[in-house]
């Protein structure tokens, strides 16, 4: 009864792994038919049967990536038609390369691929009738192994067939990263530093060496003379790729709260990770794991970051303080309470237009320039002008 | 919003072929929306041409909504290609079947119905049918195919899929139902398909509408269609005669909070954490709950909402209502699902709240509004800044001001709750003795020293605001004094506050009508402060008894611990360290449990608890957080 339920494992799509690529035909006599298949007889015959409506549909449907989902299965495929009244029986040519996941799995990933794939054997049978000349479907099944194997284990294939070099890449989509803004400090994640400088593009490579978790947007533009909206739009995209994280800006004033704490006793591998990270002299003795607990517990509401370092003193036990805000964030055990002024008046006007509770102090200050100070004042001042922390 | 449905298809199949007899929403599909169409060029088109695009924005990628705008109508599918489509084979019926067009997802539970006209026509033909294979044959044939299918956006998620698989599923298994009970589903294809035959000149719209006029299938659909879109809660009547109830709470649970997305793992895992000391919330008025479950179920329903009180916990509520908390768990679970109620636990003075962080608190807000509209003027803003620190109700009223002041207080945090602005903080414990001897041997005493200077330079800047140093002389023990004095030097921590409380309680627990809010009589703990301080003077009683005693208690803990254990004075106390022990042993001070389940479920009171703790406090830490279950209900940041 007591024992809490923590087992969160999510119930919901997975990315999955290519279980088989199989080329589906419609054949003159037999109609239709799966001609190569790579592993042999993964699809049976009866889910094929049941299903084959849906690998070679009607024309409408040609040219359009169809999944179907059905019988535990669920098969990516680009049905295709080659019109031709000289070289093919019944006057065209109708065939589909299907990608084969397990039911659950994401499947979105694989279309452009299988479109791609798809693309390069029109080509080579509009060329030299590749697939549909029966001795060729060996050569068919060499490739298919090396795109399944490829795909799954590097997520790039390049094959050579004859004249043509097929390059598949698998490109993950996910959402767009939230636009950057000027008071946002980007950080390296781990084992990206050792990538040679000129493997990035020219604007990573100049403000790279100012991307250290503590500088944000606005100063890390300035330092490495780079516009502004440049470095933006990099830091967004090496957010999407997730080589940077994008944290709270960091000063002794900030509020923490703490979130998950337990998850960093739990899990060795993350405390000694931890112990790691934030020791201020690496070469001495780490600082132990209940030290560490002891100053993320003491992160609470109303408790600033100086207070607890004059408190704790973390320098005299090998802790740099910033180093352990910013671990922390990184893994969700602790949070940045911001501030947001709040208008309440009934006409804003000047600065008050920018307290509607949707910019934080940070981006205030930022976006005037002026510092903390000076706008903490001009809030104390105004009656109108309510503080929330969240 | 990817949660909602692009359209709802009906197909049937039978021997005769199959057809397409109805969908919803009528425009042709592969046309977008003409309302809409003007309205998105606005947005996606300069209206000058030579407009400047916004410097900030040039490089930035635009917003998903203009980008997506335009996808996800089902385009250019006719009719007969959609119908063929979902006439599955009969190996692939009565299961999921799903199929992902472009960027249209098409979700479905293909159902196979044995027409009742058949099923009476074979029994009363049984004798003038030569053979009985062809009796047998007759009824294979007779067989119908219904498929109700639900086309979403490609984005909509697994578990979003999962839902309208669900109803479809749902709707199938009425409809058979139904067949065999009075013959509905034949009844209503044929004349869906006669009204088809008969307006072939007619556009296909008009026919569509024409065949919601006549036939109440459609019509049906056509209000589950629009209620998923509005709500996403149904509750469907087909025939007249069964009712069909159906939540997506990927889309109700935004009622109350919009943008936020509930899926139903979410639910589950807060429900399955879900113990007797919660309580539970209601979000919507008791008129509003009755429409989430089918008649059959509102009794017991009754029951429970006749016991509701936000402020006490479900096991109270359950034992009020003459119910069995399982019971009352299940129907907690059916309102939480049906975003009807929220878990929180009972309100009441000493209860720690926060702002949430993902509240959405700002000067355009509508929540603004409608919270001065329910308070008579009052600024939502004034009265959520207090909370801006966490802050418990005994905190804010005192016992001068009237006590209906409290109790506008204590519905302005329901509401507050109900809305999903505040958020409970609880204080959690971890077992953690410090490590004195193994850390830092050489450099603790250069530490020492270097604390020692450092405090009294900072007495100057601290000793005012904080006072967190007049405990603690310089030549203390840096290493410890970490989590108690973070607890005091807190503006508004729960220790300072309870035992205020426990001062107060004896005055002031009867006067407080209104709010029926006694952290004590809620946690079984009326006995007085003597209990607790007799346990201090019985010290003097040492005996070699206790002497053993303590060494039995003290096996519980590895080497390490016990050293750290025996250098606190309470050690020497059987009581305390046999509590202490026992709490250890139970598991509790893992940072899994917060004070009040400990509290709860070992029938503790806060102030011996809190005592406890403190005494041990060298070898505790203690920290406030969120309690995860409830918080999973929140969008975290």
């Amino acid at each position: 009864m007591h024992s809490h339920t923590n087992e969160g494992i999510s119930p919901g799509s997975t990315e999955g792994k290519i279980r088989c690529i199989f080329l589906s035909e419609f054949h003159a006599t037999a109609g239709c038919k799966i001609s190569c298949q790579v592993p042999e007889n993964y699809i049976s015959k009866e889910v094929f049967d049941a299903i084959n409506v849906y690998i070679i549909p009607k024309q409408h449907l040609q040219r359009c990536i169809l999944t179907v989902n059905a019988m535990e299965v669920k098969i990516v495929g680009y049905p295709v038609g080659i019109q031709d009244q000289q070289k093919y029986a019944r006057n065209a040519f109708l065939f589909n390369l299907c990608f084969v996941c397990d039911s659950r799995a994401r499947s979105v990933q694989y279309e452009p691929v299988v479109k791609k794939l798809s693309e390069y054997l029109i080509m080579m049978e509009e060329e030299s009738c590749f697939l549909s000349r029966e001795d060729d479907k060996l050569r068919l099944q060499n490739i298919f192994e090396t795109v399944l194997r490829d795909l799954n284990e590097r997520k790039v294939a390049t094959i050579v067939e004859g004249d043509n070099t097929i390059y598949l890449k698998i490109v993950m989509h996910k959402p767009d990263p939230p636009p950057v803004k000027d008071h946002m400090v980007p950080l390296l994640l781990a084992n990206l530093r050792d990538t040679p400088l000129e493997n990035w593009d020219l604007t990573t490579q100049q403000i790279l060496p100012y991307i250290n978790g503590i500088n944000h947007v606005a100063r890390i533009a300035a330092e490495a003379d780079v516009e502004t909206d440049l470095v933006k739009s990099c830091i967004q995209n090496l957010v999407y790729y997730g080589v940077v994280q994008l944290l709270p800006i960091l000063k002794y004033s900030n509020v923490y709260m703490t979130q998950n704490l337990k998850h960093l006793i739990q899990s060795t591998a993350l405390s000694n990770a931890c112990r790691k990270y934030v020791a201020l002299q690496p070469d001495k003795l780490l600082p132990s794991v209940q030290r560490i607990f002891q100053f993320y517990a003491s992160m609470t509401h109303g408790v600033t970051l100086r207070a607890i370092c004059q408190r704790l003193c973390p320098q005299h036990h090998n802790i740099d303080e910033r180093k352990m805000v910013i671990f922390g964030l990184q893994h969700k055990f602790i949070r940045c309470i911001q501030k947001y002024p709040v208008f309440t008046g009934s006409v804003p006007s000047g600065r008050q237009k920018m307290y509607t509770g949707l910019i934080s102090f940070d981006e205030i200050c930022c976006k005037t320039g002026l510092s903390p100070f000076t706008i903490e004042k001009d809030i104390e001042k105004d009656t109108n002008v309510t503080v929330i922390w969240k | 919003m990817e949660v909602n449905p692009l359209a709802v298809i009906l197909v049937y199949f039978d021997s005769k072929g199959d057809r397409l007899l109805y969908r919803y929403p009528y425009h042709t599909l592969g046309q977008p929306h003409k309302l809409e169409e003007p309205r998105e060029e606005l947005v996606n088109k300069k209206r000058n041409p030579f407009a400047v695009a916004h410097t900030d924005d040039l490089l930035q990628t635009p917003t998903q909504q203009s980008q997506n705008q335009g996808t996800g109508q089902l385009q250019g599918f006719a009719d007969d290609v959609l119908s063929a489509l979902f006439a599955v084979k009969p190996q692939l019926c009565n299961q999921k079947f799903e199929l992902k067009l472009n960027d249209v997802r098409f979700v479905s539970h293909p159902t196979l119905i044995s027409s009742a006209s058949t099923v009476q026509a074979n029994a009363s033909n049984n004798q003038t049918l030569a053979t009985s294979s062809t009796a047998a044959s007759a009824a294979k044939k007779q067989q119908m195919l219904i498929n109700i299918v639900f086309a979403l956006h490609a984005q909509a998620s697994y578990s979003i899929v999962k839902c309208y698989h669900e109803l479809s599923k749902r709707l199938g298994l009425a409809l058979k139902f139904e067949e065999q009970h009075s013959g509905y589903l034949t009844e209503q294809t044929a004349l869906m398909a006669r009204t088809h035959d008969e307006q072939q000149q007619q556009p296909l719209e008009r026919t569509l509408e024409l065949i919601a006029e006549r036939c109440s299938l459609a019509q049906a659909l056509k209000s589950i269609c629009n209620d998923l879109c509005t709500t996403g809660l149904l509750s469907t009547t087909l025939n007249q005669n069964l009712t069909l109830t159906f939540c997506l709470p990927a889309k109700a649970h935004q009622l109350h909070k919009k943008g936020s997305m509930v899926d139903p793992e979410t639910i589950d895992r807060c429900l399955r954490a879900l113990k007797p000391y919660h309580g539970m919330l209601l979000l919507v008025d008791f008129a509003e709950l009755l429409d989430c479950v089918p008649p059959t179920g509102a009794r017991m329903l009754w029951q429970l909402v006749d016991a509701y009180n936000p402020l006490i916990s479900l096991q109270s509520m359950a034992s009020n209502a003459d119910l069995s908390i399982e019971h009352v768990y299940k129907l907690v679970s059916h309102l939480v699902y049906w975003a009807k109620a929220t878990i929180i636990y009972p309100l009441c003075e000493t209860n720690v709240y926060v702002i949430a962080p993902d509240a959405p608190l700002h000067t355009r807000s509508h929540l603004v509004e409608k919270f001065s509209t329910r308070f008579a003027g009052i600024s939502l803003f004034e009265v959520i800044s207090d909370f801006s620190l966490p802050t418990s109700i005994g905190h804010l009223t005192t016992p001068l001001q009237q006590p209906a002041r409290q109790g506008i207080l204590a519905q302005m945090v329901l509401w507050m709750l109900q809305h999903h602005l505040l958020m409970q903080l609880h204080t959690y414990v971890q077992f953690m003795p410090s490590d004195v001897d193994d850390e830092f041997g050489d450099s603790a005493s250069c530490a020492h020293v270097a604390t020692g200077n450092l405090t009294e330079e900072e007495q100057d800047s601290n000793h005012t605001e904080e006072e967190l140093n007049r405990d603690r002389d310089p030549d203390d023990d840096p290493v410890h004094g970490g989590s108690m004095l973070s607890m005091s030097s807190q503006p508004l921590p729960m220790p300072v506050n309870s035992h205020r409380r426990t001062l107060t309680d004896d005055h002031f627990s009867i006067a407080s009508d209104n709010i029926a809010v006694q952290p004590s009589s809620s946690h079984k703990s009326n006995f007085s402060m003597t209990a607790s301080m007799s346990t201090d003077n019985c010290d003097s009683l040492d005996s070699m008894e206790d002497e053993q005693k303590l060494k039995e208690l003290l096996h519980v803990f590895n080497d390490a611990d016990r050293a750290a254990i025996r250098r606190i004075p309470a050690s020497l106390n059987v009581d305390d360290l046999s509590l202490l022990v026992k709490l250890y042993q139970m598991g509790y001070f893992k940072s899994e449990h917060h004070l009040e389940e400990i509290m709860y479920f070992e029938n503790l009171r806060r102030s011996q608890l809190l005592q406890l703790l403190d005494k041990f406090r060298d070898v505790l830490i203690l920290y406030e957080t969120e309690d995860p279950a409830i918080a999973s209900m929140y969008n975290n940041k």
